[in-house]
């Protein structure tokens, strides 16, 4: 089980995926509403895992994944992001991350992929 | 012609029979006795270890035939390959996204694509997918990159044991449009023409992620009776069916009777 951070800029999305990672034993350490909160919560949690939404207001989420991976080239970080958006992938795996989300998500593959990137 | 140990169904009943697989035409052997050729198969459905072949001169018969995997892939090659369908070759790749995850180690597999009665069938060097028409969620026509260059694919969202899946279907654009056509048309008794308000599609939403009534009540901050409120609206919009119904009791007086005597044993 890990101590995971959330990152995403609607409240809806981050209750809904603490609710899902809650439920398969995760301690959700801390969350995040846009990329540049998320870099500084990572840097002050150190957290097992990021569950990081892409579309966000001031900093989105690939500029603070490069973030995260030049303070901490181990980070674990899946990428969030709604569908139509899978084109982002590419650049998101270039820039390090681990797994890949697409909403809308069902909550035991979520936690599959959660499982597998922790384990990692 | 090669003969395989099958069951069959006759007379609402599996019976064990033969079946000779040949290049053209499967042989059935008694009691059904019965001769199929592979071009007269208009429909082929698939469950665990079973099909069901649709084949149709004059009118339309039906045969459910079980046996084990390597049998079944078989006959089923041969029916997709020379069935009367719709069929083109494409690159197809089936899962691609499940449950919303991105399966990595995806890849584009070359191979052919039979479109059936009551589904469209992938079918690559190894692999064979079916998709039922009825299982269909979406259809999109759209855009994704393949070697570094911007191609158009057909993107299908499609339940597998309430999991969904989103396969992927390349080929030249104007054979596109016409498999985006042709699934637009055969899928569109389920087209969403209801607009739902903000909480019903909120409800809507987390019933897809795989809450349940008391997670949403929690999440959402609503009591039982509203969410059944917002649950009536999505069965009479047919966006949900009802999957059992929870029972909420209160003790009697017999039951009241029994947890207090449970708690006095146990402070003894």
């Amino acid at each position: 089980m890990g101590r995971i951070l959330i990152v995403d800029d609607t409240m809806f999305m981050r209750t809904l995926l603490k609710n899902i990672l809650f439920s398969g034993g995760h301690d959700i350490v801390g969350e995040a509403a846009d990329g540049a909160e998320a870099v500084a919560r990572y840097q002050e949690l150190r957290p097992d895992l990021v569950t990081m939404d892409i579309v966000m207001p001031k900093v989105n989420g690939i500029e603070a994944l490069k973030a995260i991976k030049a303070a901490d080239p181990a980070a674990k970080v899946i990428m969030c992001t709604a569908v139509g958006q899978e084109q982002m992938v590419k650049l998101a795996v270039k820039s390090g991350a681990r797994g890949y989300i697409v909403k809308p998500f069902q909550a035991p593959k979520v936690l599959e992929e959660v499982k597998n990137v922790l384990n990692a | 012609m090669k003969s395989v140990p099958v069951k069959v169904e006759h007379e609402g009943r599996w019976v064990p029979t033969t079946m000779g697989i040949g290049e053209d035409r499967i042989r059935i052997a008694a009691p059904l006795d019965r001769e199929i050729t592979y071009k007269s198969v208009v429909d082929l459905e698939e469950k665990k270890n079973q099909v069901t072949i649709t084949a149709g001169t004059d009118k339309d018969l039906v045969y459910r035939i079980a046996s084990v995997e390597k049998v079944l892939s078989v006959l089923k090659k041969f029916i997709i390959t020379q069935a009367s369908a719709y069929r083109l070759n494409a690159f197809f790749m089936s899962p691609a996204i499940r449950g919303g995850v991105l399966i990595q180690d995806a890849r584009w597999e070359k191979g052919a694509i039979a479109v059936m009665k009551t589904g469209i069938w992938f079918v690559g060097q190894e692999t064979q997918v079916c998709i039922p028409l009825a299982d269909v969620a979406g259809i999109e026509l759209t855009s994704r990159e393949i070697q570094e260059k911007n191609l158009d694919v057909v993107k299908i969202d499609h339940l597998i044991e309430n999991e969904v899946v989103t396969s992927f279907v390349l080929c030249p654009m104007t054979t596109l449009q016409v498999l985006y056509n042709f699934l637009k048309e055969a899928t569109q008794d389920s087209d969403v023409s209801e607009e739902l308000d903000p909480l019903t599609g909120q409800v809507a939403m987390l019933v897809y992620s795989g809450m349940d009534s008391s997670a949403i009540e929690n999440m959402l901050k609503l009591s039982h009776k509203d969410l059944e409120t917002v649950y009536d609206r999505l069965l009479g919009t047919g966006l949900a069916e009802v999957l059992y119904i929870r029972k909420e009791v209160q003790l009697t007086a017999k039951g009241v009777r029994y947890i207090s005597n449970a708690m006095k044993s146990s402070s003894n």
